[in-house]
């Protein structure tokens, strides 16, 4: 059809596309304000799309959807120090014309509740009650310094690292999950089938849970890693190449290659480890 | 009527009163008698919960009280299923209250029955031949579990199908998964009644459905 065309049309017909497409650009890009006072509540329920999360400098929010098509719309409101985001569908959309990506820019004492079918959730430096849910969707949350953060995943990969004396609830059910410098007062990680890696020191008084059904479980600890641990699994195995010295009584009844227990330096840290059917191994970084 | 089978028809008896025999073995056996109507209580108090938006710390610290007095949890166990629920904002975790709380009793009655070998004894000595492998084999079956069993599953299964279809495949194999690992969990119990590790394990056994559940009905959720 374009064969016909004179040259000079080609150009013409481009220019015009580019403008259609950044005018397009333009309407799905929707932008939000809003004040908020201190330890504000903030919640997102989104279908399709990431969801990226960072602290704001001052006491605003800041939240911008990008829209993937005019199938759905951004309901956004506040009520008072409450403010509720969702991905409302106007018509049926598959997961490309469906996905909304947000960034949001919230003070870091806010407490965040994000929901997602699919994509990533990924919160980095809010140090507040955060419950982060996804079905397949990623999760990855770094620097937080205190808070309460529960995550839960039906097979979306979670990742946390550089978290700092905050509790940490992960449950998920075939989600390979991942900490790394991660510590705190109560880190509970509970998988049916994904693996668990922990890689970091343990912190200090704090109490650690990682517990699955299958899925193997690595950690990788420095010989500076104060902790008391004890590892069981029923039907798999346990390896321990880290220098610990045996508990003399300990309550788990040790079996070799099913289970051990043990303390390195102070023992502050109590860390127990314990799967149905999967590998355990302890090692030294 | 022996208690095992008894407690087999419990959901029906607490519903429905039960029938004459069930009535009068009701009327014979303190320790069902105290079961039911402890199951009652709860079942009474859980609706209660249901409506608040924050329940007061004291139910949250009554139910860990007597779970740590029972020997089911310690406290070094925060991080387990009473340690992962939000305390101070149910938020949208509502839904899972209910459910993670009938977890809790549940394991709670499992144990409980455990720890009546005596009244089993009698109840199994008074039993035919062919019974005494349901009395022995009473705390393997998942009827203190019914809130969360098979029929519950369909109907979890169900609401993804129709509201998130595509999530339906997703959700079933989740589930079996899940199921697999409750299973295991309770043959570690059943083999192993005084190891916590055990205990603990079912109970994140259970944490684990009871969060697939909630993101399940999440789904319904306009």
């Amino acid at each position: 059809m374009m064969k016909g065309m004179p040259r000079g049309a080609h150009w013409v017909l481009i220019v015009l596309a580019s403008c259609a497409s950044l005018a397009t650009g333009a309407e799905n890009r929707k932008e939000f304000h809003y004040q908020l006072g201190p330890h504000a509540s903030i919640s997102l329920v989104n279908q399709f799309g990431g969801v990226t999360v960072t602290p704001s400098s001052d006491g605003r929010a800041g939240v911008v959807a990008l829209l993937h098509s005019g199938k759905m719309e951004v309901d956004a409101t506040q009520r008072g120090n409450r403010l509720e985001l969702r991905t409302h569908f106007l018509h049926n959309a598959s997961p490309d014309e469906g996905r909304v990506d947000y960034q949001l820019q919230i003070p870091a004492d806010a407490s965040l509740n994000v929901r997602s079918t699919s994509g990533t959730i990924s919160v980095e430096g809010i140090n507040s009650e955060m419950v982060l849910e996804g079905d397949a969707a990623a999760v990855v949350v770094r620097q937080v310094s205190g808070g309460h953060i529960h995550v839960h995943t039906l097979s979306g990969p979670i990742h946390l690292a550089n978290l700092d004396q905050g509790d940490v609830e992960v449950v998920s059910v075939s989600g390979p999950v991942t900490l790394d410098n991660t510590d705190g007062r109560m880190v509970s990680v509970n998988t049916t089938d994904g693996k668990i890696t922990y890689n970091g020191d343990f912190g200090d008084g704090g109490e650690y849970l990682l517990a699955n059904h299958s899925g193997d479980i690595d950690v990788i600890l420095p010989a500076s890693a104060s902790v008391d641990i004890t590892a069981t699994s029923a039907q798999g195995s346990v390896t321990n190449d880290f220098p610990l010295h045996p508990t003399a009584h300990s309550a788990l009844p040790i079996t070799q290659g099913k289970s051990f227990a043990g303390t390195a330096n102070a023992g502050s840290s109590s860390v127990r480890l314990r799967s149905f059917s999967g590998k355990i191994h302890v090692k030294k970084q | 009527m022996t208690c095992a089978e008894f407690q087999a028809a419990l959901p029906y008896i607490i519903d429905n009163g039960g029938n004459a025999e069930q009535q009068e073995h009701l009327r014979q056996c303190a320790v069902c008698a105290d079961l039911v109507s402890d199951l009652k209580y709860i079942a009474e108090q859980a609706k209660l919960l249901v409506p608040m938006i924050e329940p007061p710390t004291k139910v949250w610290d009554g139910i860990k009280s007597s779970l740590q007095r029972e020997g089911l949890v310690k406290d070094s166990a925060r991080g387990g299923l009473l340690g992962s629920i939000p305390l101070t904002r149910w938020g949208p975790a509502n839904w899972l209250i209910p459910v993670a709380l009938a977890a809790v009793v549940a394991v709670g009655l499992f144990y409980y029955q455990s720890k009546m070998p005596q009244q089993q004894a009698t109840a199994g000595a008074q039993a035919s031949e062919g019974n005494t492998e349901a009395v022995v084999d009473t705390p393997t079956v998942p009827l203190q579990f019914a809130s969360m069993g098979e029929s519950q599953d369909q109907q979890v299964l169900s609401e993804v199908a129709a509201h998130a279809p595509a999530l339906s495949p997703a959700y079933q194999q989740s589930l079996r998964h899940v199921n697999a690992y409750i299973a295991d969990a309770r043959k570690l119990v059943v083999s192993n009644p005084d190891d916590e590790e055990s205990r603990q394990a079912l109970l994140e056994a259970y944490q684990q459905k009871a969060m697939l559940y909630n993101m399940a009905t999440r789904h319904a959720l306009p």
